[in-house]
């Protein structure tokens, strides 16, 4: 389903991701972790182009896409890899001026053209889903920021996207808030659906990743099941890290 | 007031409202239009990214802001005949004021845009949104929340400049109000009853824009 192939990006002389190589089938959970400043957020956001990488080569599906400095993108090539990929946000970025359901037809209407109540009725679908049927009048600023995210979920499951991101969906939240997004993300995970997560939440992780990947300073340093990474791993930058993350685990 | 002076007051109210409903509210409204349609591309021009566009929006503004309205007027009235080009008074105006609006108003429009959070354009995206469905779904939306006071000065200031239309022959109230003067010879009089229906026609855009604020508030941004 994805596929990187030697991967790389800078900002300016800044080296951001270095050969990155992975691999991840359908229907599998990809989780990244690492210390903050290690490129995973940089590593999800070249998945559906919110960054360009500087070189290398990337698939999603049956898209392939090339990657150099000097050479521009199509921009169908863009726009046919993000109906592809749907995103959820750390900070939700749900639209302040739509309510809950509207929030969640905003891409079927605009991008997929679906007709206005057909939408709504797909839309509400997608609220009941991650339980949140009876907010769908609500305005952004009228709910938690758990269910904010839930929302965030509903909008990028939606449009039906092969793969979904998630870029630190649960950083934002109070503790207490946290299980109820993490819930609605196994309950995708648990309906096939392949996604790439990067998170903290290190029992999440364990219990939902069908692979992990350990970044640090621009590298995939190590990659494996969750019990390779997080249990038998003699690396001592994983080992370090997941010291000081232990609190999560 | 003398019983003369409160007739003339009486008798002038007609004709002043009269000018004011003919000429200075459509040359008002019209002005303002066109003006934020031009304000409007006159930003995303500058935004746009696409160098020669920008520069171009830039000289607009540059050249509207630092010259004088009244100035402007006269350039387009009475210079323009100069090479072949003669504009009715109204169309004149019309056409300095849209200018003045676009020029102000671009600026406004685009720090608007430019305020809303970098997270509402990548949520879009990420949807698979092209810039423009961006822009028209998600971005113009919260600007022109953001934008709505500003705006609203600007078309409340546009009521009033258009009492400088009355330098390039246009029979608004301002104009009528020196035509009656000239004939009464009450200048306190007149001056002052036309200051009080400017203040009434600002007084109601005052109220619409404290409606419109309100309708905004049923979401907060975030």
């Amino acid at each position: 389903m994805l596929q990187m192939t030697h991967l790389s990006k800078s900002f300016g002389s800044v080296q951001v991701l270095r050969d990155i190589n992975l691999r991840l089938e359908k229907g599998k959970v990809l989780v990244i972790v690492g210390p903050s400043g290690s490129g995973k957020t940089t590593l999800l956001r070249c998945i559906n182009l919110l960054e360009t990488p500087t070189e290398g080569e990337m698939s999603v599906g049956d898209l392939q896409l090339h990657f150099d400095q000097g050479t521009k993108l199509r921009k169908s090539d863009i726009l046919a890899l993000r109906k592809r990929t749907g995103m959820v946000f750390q900070s939700y970025h749900l639209f302040p001026h739509r309510t809950a359901v509207e929030n969640v037809m905003e891409g079927l209407i605009t991008v997929q053209k679906t007709d206005k109540n057909q939408a709504r009725l797909q839309a509400l679908e997608m609220l009941r889903k991650v339980g949140l049927e009876e907010r769908a009048g609500a305005y952004p600023f009228q709910l938690s920021g758990g269910q904010q995210q839930r929302v965030g979920i509903a909008r990028a499951i939606a449009m039906d996207p092969d793969l979904l991101l998630f870029d630190e969906p649960t950083s934002a939240l109070d503790p207490e808030l946290v299980g109820e997004v993490l819930n609605a993300m196994k309950a995708l995970a648990a309906e096939g659906r392949t996604m790439v997560v990067v998170t903290h939440e290190m029992k999440f992780a364990e219990e939902v990743a069908d692979k992990v990947i350990f970044m640090d300073n621009g590298l995939i340093v190590e990659e494996g099941t969750p019990e390779q990474v997080f249990r038998q791993s003699t690396n001592e930058r994983t080992q370090a890290f997941l010291s000081r993350v232990k609190g999560n685990v | 007031m003398s019983d003369r002076q409160i007739q003339i007051f009486m008798e002038s109210l007609l004709p002043l409202f009269k000018a004011g409903v003919a000429f200075t509210i459509p040359l008002a409204l019209i002005s303002f239009v066109l003006g934020m349609i031009l304000a409007l591309f006159t930003a995303l021009a500058r935004i746009s990214g696409w160098k020669p566009l920008a520069l171009i929006a830039r000289f607009y503004v540059w050249i509207i802001r630092g010259t004088p309205l009244i100035v402007q007027l006269f350039i387009i009235f009475f210079g323009l005949p100069k090479v072949g080009i003669v504009i009715d008074p109204f169309p004149a105006a019309v056409i300095g004021f849209t200018l003045s609006v676009g020029a102000y108003g671009s600026e406004t429009i685009r720090a608007a845009i430019l305020s809303i959070p970098k997270g509402q354009w990548e949520a879009c995206f990420a949807l698979g949104m092209t810039r423009w469905q961006a822009l028209k779904r998600a971005v113009l939306p919260q600007a022109a929340r953001v934008a709505t006071p500003s705006l609203a000065s600007s078309f409340i200031s546009l009521v009033k400049d258009t009492s400088l239309a009355a330098t390039i022959m246009v029979t608004e109230m301002f104009q009528t109000s020196q035509q009656i003067t000239a004939t009464y010879y009450e200048p306190l009089l007149l001056y002052v009853e036309v200051a009080l229906i400017y203040l009434l026609f600002c007084s109601v855009l005052s109220y619409g824009q404290a409606r419109l604020e309100r309708r905004f508030d049923r979401y907060h941004a975030i």
